[in-house]
């Protein structure tokens, strides 16, 4: 029954290729959006697991970088590099700003760095060098690219021009990109003082950052303090937060637009054979028989639109995209394809349901009735 | 009744099958739109409902979304001294995020002055603030995490009583809080500073004279408004870049859902067509066949996702009122325009079975 | 006769159906009774509406009698479940029909396979099984085309191997040869008739086609939902169809007299009576 069900679907394989291509692109927006939303939480959350700091400090309550202030109280600094296990203190100025460069303006992360930072810089220098000296700056390699502008060139941030030096790659994020200065021209411009953002902790060897960072919280007053994997988690539950609803909606539209496409299918595919059904019923198949038979058919088109959805959403997309101008990045996660194969699986089940009630109501002798034609 | 619209009626649960699938992609298109346009409306909300035609930013400033603008004090009493000002209102805001229930909530601080303006312009309950740390936050806000009048808010560690909520001022990526300047300076360590000055000018004073004026000031960049929204707007592209990606993929959809359906009743019509085409009908007449279908289809699929789309705007913003989804009237359009592309594209398969028909296919039994 | 009687494979006693209730009740079929012996070849003919088609599903345990009993190899189908009834058709019936009913995305060889696969032979006993029926039935070069591929005659033979690969004790064909030309209609008959005598199995075959007679070991004759008494039918010299001599038109020539199926048939039949005649002989 498993085998007519497959060739009932590939007697013609245009329909299938448009049914399955219908739901696997319906599967493609759950996935490509689970994806974007996964890849976006890990660009963002690059910066912090790849700074080279093992705990972050930051002001009080502050427990995140994106779209944040933070100010830290005057003196933490030194008070952060006498805690026992503390190996290196660098502190950091940051700000979320917009950033020109050639003709476009562009949202960056601003970092202040100083001269002799232990951590915290670009950890992949394409070009140039990696620390700004004052009237320098660091950019995003590829943001550098689309808007032409060439080491020795120069870019405005807050409203001061700096000659580019270096260029850097793997900051960026979809919703901005990255750009180092120098702490005191950082300082001098942004009128904030000279109290750093952040302090760049990196611990002795052998210590655990979560312990280093417990102690920080308890000896220093008004800051926070937390390892750099739990410092990426908070980031990445600012995308996951503000992309949940999204993620919600189209997981149920996306749904019911793979259900009717396949319920549309399997409908069709059933009822164009509903005397074949018929006649089997005749012969002797029994009810269960003739259900399997329109189950497996279902199934098969999910699992066929679940695998097109997987071309699609890992493979066409991905080179796809840049063509198109889109700048998303992609990255697929295990628990998203699960969920996805799921959602495929509860499409297949209710896309037979009235199919396989019509089958079960379907009187037998109409085979001596002509119905047979 | 044409031959089209019966071959389409002549099974009901099919028809009302792809109905559905043309529907949701469409809604989907509308949906995301909406969504966009919603989101676009919220990241310009504060200025588009503030006093004041220009605005004046620390001068390399490209907008106010992303970038610290920063005015030395007594910038705004400068620029009160300008003729042809009639007011001048100096803000300060900065973004943050409130701790609630665990989760994030980001939000614009606005630090205004409730003697000179730029505070709520509508609010639902209490009152402005008037001492301390006293603020107002948006009434969705505090709908969705159980603020009530009365309590306090935390932010970076500092606690905020909220003294009124205000209306209008809802957006989800950027909800508004609004507090006492002084205060506000005093939580940022920033003594005097102001982010930006709205300006009002005088009866008769044309706003673009006023920017000219304006920007003679050192230091200082002046703005048209609708200029500056328009460059908080760029700043978010990256933010709809994904419900762009969505909505193509949703065009997609469709396409192959009214293709599905156009193809499926043409390969069962095969003799059918095969018997006009030996009567003599022409390829073109054929086509149109198909076409109309395809047509018809979509058209009532894009009515349907009108409805639906408003329906289901109506549901998510009574569900998560901190989005804003606007339907215009020009949805009707988009549907409408999306409907005819899929309508064309969805036309190609089947138009090739018609066109590789012989006639004689008739003889054959 | 006798010895045949008491072997009988089928068994049928009083079978009436009825549709409807109250005044608007109608018997398709009335207390219609009928033994088949294993290896006999009965042939039931009628006109339209005589309640063949309401027969032949009762027989074939797709339609429940209002009264009476159908035993066949000893089961009492009428007292078989609604759930058993599949598995019982599967194993103990062969159906041919009027359109073939191959599954067209199926081929020859699956379209066998599949009813044994149904009856819970294994696949590889399965496809043994059918491409050596479909041998026999000399389509062994015809075993991997789909039913579109295949001419009539060829899809008959592969709805008759269908019938036979789950062994069965009686083979129900419903107008078997009705879509066929006349030479492909009579190679099938003789190929029932041929089943029938090799493997021992009961063939019942309901049909309009008179050359059936040939092959057939008894022709019954239903009417009104009744057998009636073998009535001496005469065969309508334009069309060949057979007719029952009193209720037909008739029309004499040349001193013999002829009977129509149709008014249509008696007129033609007038304009040149010769040729119809000629024809005949």
């Amino acid at each position: 029954m498993l085998n007519l069900a497959w060739r009932n679907l590939a007697q013609n394989r245009i329909r299938l290729l448009i049914s399955a291509g219908g739901v696997g692109l319906a599967l493609t927006l759950v996935l490509s959006l689970d994806a974007v939303v996964n890849g976006v939480e890990h660009q963002l959350a690059a910066y912090i697991e790849r700074s080279g700091a093992e705990v972050w400090v930051a002001q009080q309550g502050v427990r995140n970088l994106h779209m944040v202030a933070s100010t830290l109280p005057a003196g933490a600094a030194e008070q952060v590099a006498v805690v026992k296990g503390v190996a290196s203190v660098t502190p950091l100025l940051y700000t979320t700003q917009s950033v020109q460069m050639g003709r476009d303006s562009r949202l960056s992360y601003v970092f202040g760095l100083p001269l002799n930072a232990r951590a915290g810089g670009p950890w992949k220098v394409v070009e140039g060098k990696a620390l700004p000296a004052p009237g320098e700056a660091v950019v995003d390699s590829q943001q550098a690219k689309d808007s032409r502008v060439k080491l020795g060139g120069s870019i405005r941030v807050f409203g001061r021009r700096f000659k580019v030096v270096g260029f850097s790659q793997g900051g960026s994020s979809l919703t901005n990109s990255v750009t180092f200065i120098s702490s005191e021209d950082f300082a001098r411009l942004r009128r904030t003082g000279s109290n750093p953002s952040f302090l760049l902790v990196k611990v002795q060897p052998g210590t655990s950052p979560q312990i280093v960072a417990s102690r920080i919280q308890r000896q220093v007053a008004k800051v926070s303090a937390l390892s750099s994997t739990e410092f990426a988690q908070q980031e990445r539950k600012v995308v996951k937060d503000m992309g949940a609803d999204a993620i919600n909606l189209m997981n149920l539209v996306a749904f019911l637009i793979g259900l009717s496409v396949l319920a549309l299918t399997v409908y069709t595919a059933t009822l164009s054979r509903r005397a074949e059904f018929g006649v089997l019923k005749a012969i002797g198949a029994d009810t269960g028989q003739l259900v399997t038979t329109v189950l497996a058919q279902a199934l098969y088109s999910v699992v066929l639109g679940l695998l097109l959805a997987g071309v699609f959403s890992f493979l066409v997309l991905p080179l796809l995209l840049p063509w198109l101008g889109f700048n998303l990045p992609l990255q697929p996660t295990l628990a998203s394809v699960l969920k996805v194969s799921l959602i495929a699986l509860g499409i297949g089940g209710l896309a037979a349901i009235i199919p396989v009630i019509q089958i079960a109501g379907l009187d037998p002798a109409i085979v001596f009735r002509g119905g047979g034609r | 009744m044409s031959l089209a619209a019966r071959y389409l009626l002549q099974n009901k649960t099919r028809l009302a099958l792809s109905l559905l699938g043309v529907a949701l992609a469409l809604m989907l298109i509308l949906l995301l739109d909406g969504l966009v346009r919603g989101m676009q409306r919220q990241i310009t909300v504060y200025l588009a409902n503030t006093p004041g035609s220009v605005v004046a930013t620390q001068v390399g400033v490209r907008n106010l979304a992303a970038d610290n603008s920063l005015l030395p004090p007594g910038t705004e009493d400068d620029i009160q001294k300008i003729p042809g000002v009639a007011r001048a209102i100096p803000v300060l805001s900065q973004s943050v995020f409130f701790e609630l229930h665990d989760r994030k909530i980001f939000a614009y601080l606005i630090g205004y002055d409730p003697a000179k303006g730029g505070g709520p312009w509508r609010l639902a309950q209490g009152r402005e603030p008037r001492q301390g740390r006293e603020v107002v936050v948006d009434q969705t806000l505090a709908r969705l995490h159980g603020i009530k009048v009365g309590q306090t808010v935390e932010v970076g560690g500092y606690r905020f009583p909220v003294v009124g909520l205000s209306a209008g001022t809802n957006s989800w990526m950027t909800t508004l809080v609004f507090v006492r300047k002084v205060e506000l300076e005093r939580y940022l360590l920033i003594p005097g500073l102001t982010s930006f000055v709205l300006v009002e000018p005088q009866p008769g004073v044309s706003p673009q004279i006023l920017k000219e004026r304006i920007n003679q000031l050192s230091g200082v960049t002046a703005w048209l408004k609708p200029e500056l929204m328009a460059a908080d707007l760029r700043i978010y592209e990256g933010f709809f870049q994904p419900l762009r990606l969505m909505r193509g993929i949703a065009f997609l959809v469709g396409v192959l859902v009214v293709g599905l359906v156009i193809y499926t009743a043409t390969v069962e019509r095969q003799r059918e067509y095969g018997v006009l085409k030996a009567i003599g009908a022409g390829n073109a007449r054929m086509y149109g066949l198909v076409l109309s279908q395809a047509l018809v289809m979509a058209f009532l699929g894009a009515l349907l996702a009108v409805l639906l789309a408003y329906l289901v705007a109506w549901l998510i913003m009574v569900l998560r009122p901190q989005f804003l989804v606007v339907l215009e009237p020009s949805a009707i359009l988009l549907a409408l325009l999306s409907g005819l592309g899929m309508a064309l594209l969805s036309a190609i398969a089947p138009v090739w079975v018609v066109a590789r028909l012989a006639p004689a296919e008739v003889f054959r039994r | 006769m006798k010895a045949q009687k008491t072997a009988a494979i089928l068994r049928v006693e009083d079978l009436t159906k009825r549709y409807g209730s109250g005044t608007a009740e109608v018997a398709a079929v009335k207390g219609v009774s009928l033994e088949v012996a294993p290896g006999e070849v009965v042939l039931i003919m009628g006109p339209s509406g005589s309640g063949k088609t309401t027969l032949l599903s009762m027989l074939g345990a797709l339609l429940r009698p209002s009264e009476g009993s159908i035993q066949l190899n000893g089961t009492v189908l009428t007292a078989l479940s609604e759930r058993d009834l599949p598995r019982f058709r599967l194993r103990e019936f062969g159906f041919i029909f009027q359109d073939f009913n191959l599954l067209s995305a199926l081929s020859a060889l699956e379209n066998v396979v599949l009813v044994a696969e149904m009856a819970g032979v294994p696949r590889k006993e399965a496809r043994l099984r059918a491409t050596e029926i479909l041998k026999e039935l000399r389509l062994d070069k015809r075993l991997q085309a789909l039913p579109e591929q295949l001419s009539g005659g060829e899809k008959q033979r592969v709805a008759i191997a269908r019938a036979l690969i789950n062994n069965p004790s009686l083979i129900l064909a419903d107008e078997p040869t009705a879509n066929l030309d006349s030479s492909t209609g009579h190679e099938v008959s003789r190929l029932l008739r041929h089943i029938a005598k090799e493997q021992g199995k009961s063939v019942l075959i309901v049909s309009h086609d008179t050359r059936i007679q040939d092959i057939a070991d008894r022709v019954l004759w239903l009417e009104d939902g009744e057998f009636k008494e073998a009535r001496t039918l005469a065969i309508d010299p334009v069309c060949g169809m057979s007719v029952e001599r009193t209720k037909s038109p008739t029309a004499t020539w040349q001193g013999q007299e002829y009977f129509f199926c149709s008014k249509g048939c008696r007129s033609e039949f007038l304009l040149e009576p010769h040729t119809f005649i000629q024809g005949e002989a």
